[in-house]
């Protein structure tokens, strides 16, 4: 199986993170369901042409948040998320997005009236 | 790091046009170690001394949890494949399957259906004269060979050379199949910077016969970059100040190219400064090596 996850080579962000934030929403968001058995680590590793190390991160930081579980010798799962808590991560995750967000304004120097008027048009076309 | 395939623990070797060592280095279990460094830098040394063929003057070298020493030799060997830089040439008359069979008879381990999947997969053939192979044929048939008694440590000496395209992905491709047992460990000896990116967790600078560092793959790839910076008139940035700092230019008045090994850092140090970031880089595994040799030789004078 290949996972749509893409690496930004030129981001300073640490490898595993952006993988991590990935394969995070692809099970929060049900497009990878629980019971699903993801790639082998070595797999994982060799599709993205990265070390087994920043894969070895990313599921066993996965599997302490509770999204996924390793069967010894069988592979690693997607783990049943309840609803109260996928709805909770999923702000979690647009949350940090925001943040972001607010970050690259103020790097830019946007003022608060700016940014409002910009998200006010992309929210225009948001949901239509 | 958990267990290591491969300690080193202070090994010394002298010759008279060389020096490898002193050396401390340790191989970690179940990942893939890439040696890089130019030529003569000791790769080959290194190889031989894992094998027991070379012995160092000083220092410990232990294999798979044993101290190299005469009794356990053997042992050991049963449990290594070793892809050499060259091809042998003193066996040039048998054909291909006469070597195997000779193999087969040393390694209590051999199996044949792995030898031929590996054949297979590889796409070369073992009814040919060694010395009428072609080279990329060759190699394709000594790494089948290498690999056909399950060792449980391969060591390959520039794994890819005289292999097309094709049959290098293909070789990857072994590899990583290779690699899906936890228990196995990859040493290997490359220039090729592709072939670290697709295949190294581990990467080691050996240069002049020294380590210049071990670091974790990914990690070290992400740390480097170059900067193209321009700072406002009259202004008081001074380069040498910024995280990770390794060198600069003034491209024109103003206009600065800096390279860094803590893009991390770096970036977040930007941000409080007076100056706009035009570019970014990553540099390539070469040119990180290269500034690894600039150092070293700095400290050296």
């Amino acid at each position: 199986m290949r996972l749509p996850i893409g690496i930004n080579e030129q981001s300073a962000e640490p490898l595993y993170y952006q993988i991590e934030v990935q394969l995070r929403a692809l099970i929060i968001s049900g497009t990878l369901q629980a019971g699903t058995m993801l790639p082998s680590i070595r797999e994982l590793a060799s599709q993205l042409k990265c070390s087994v190390i920043t894969i070895k991160r990313v599921y066993s930081d996965l599997e302490a948040e509770g999204l996924l579980r390793t069967k010894q010798g069988t592979g690693t799962y997607v783990s049943q998320v309840e609803k109260e808590s996928r709805e909770e991560q999923k702000y979690s995750v647009v949350n940090e997005a925001i943040e972001q967000l607010i970050e690259a304004a103020q790097r830019v120097q946007c003022t608060r009236q700016q940014l409002e008027e910009l998200l006010q048009q992309r929210l225009k076309s948001y949901e239509s | 790091m958990g267990e290591h395939a491969i300690t080193l623990q202070d090994v010394k070797l002298t010759r008279d046009h060389f020096t490898l060592g002193p050396i401390s280095l340790s191989i970690p279990k179940g990942y893939v170690t890439a040696i890089v460094g130019p030529n003569g830098s000791g790769k080959s040394t290194l190889f031989r001394m894992t094998m027991n063929i070379l012995k160092p003057h000083q220092g410990k070298v232990n294999v798979l949890d044993q101290q190299l020493n005469e009794q356990n030799d053997d042992e050991l060997k049963q449990l290594i494949g070793h892809l050499p830089e060259e091809a042998t040439t003193f066996d040039d008359f048998l054909k291909g399957f006469n070597k195997a069979q000779f193999h087969a008879k040393w390694y209590n381990n051999w199996n044949n259906d792995t030898y031929q999947r590996l054949l297979s997969s590889l796409t070369t053939r073992d009814d040919l004269q060694l010395k009428k192979m072609s080279k990329g044929m060759r190699r394709k048939f000594d790494l089948s060979i290498a690999m056909a008694h399950h060792p449980k440590l391969l060591l390959l000496d520039e794994p890819s050379s005289g292999l097309d395209p094709i049959a290098w992905k293909t070789m990857i491709e072994v590899l990583h199949q290779y690699m899906e047992s936890e228990e196995h460990t990859i040493l290997m000896a490359t220039h090729i910077v592709d072939e670290v990116k697709r295949l190294a967790d581990y990467i080691v600078f050996l240069v002049d016969g020294q380590v210049l560092g071990m670091y974790e793959k990914d990690e070290l790839l992400q740390s480097w970059s170059m900067y193209f910076i321009e700072v406002p008139e009259g202004s008081t940035f001074d380069a040498r100040h910024m995280p990770g700092y390794c060198e600069h230019k003034v491209v024109s008045s103003g206009f600065y190219e800096i390279i860094c090994s803590n893009s991390f850092e770096a970036e977040r140090w930007f941000d409080g400064q007076d100056l706009t970031v035009r570019s970014k880089q990553i540099l390539e595994l070469d040119e990180i090596l290269f500034q690894h040799m600039k150092k070293a030789r700095q400290y050296a004078k």
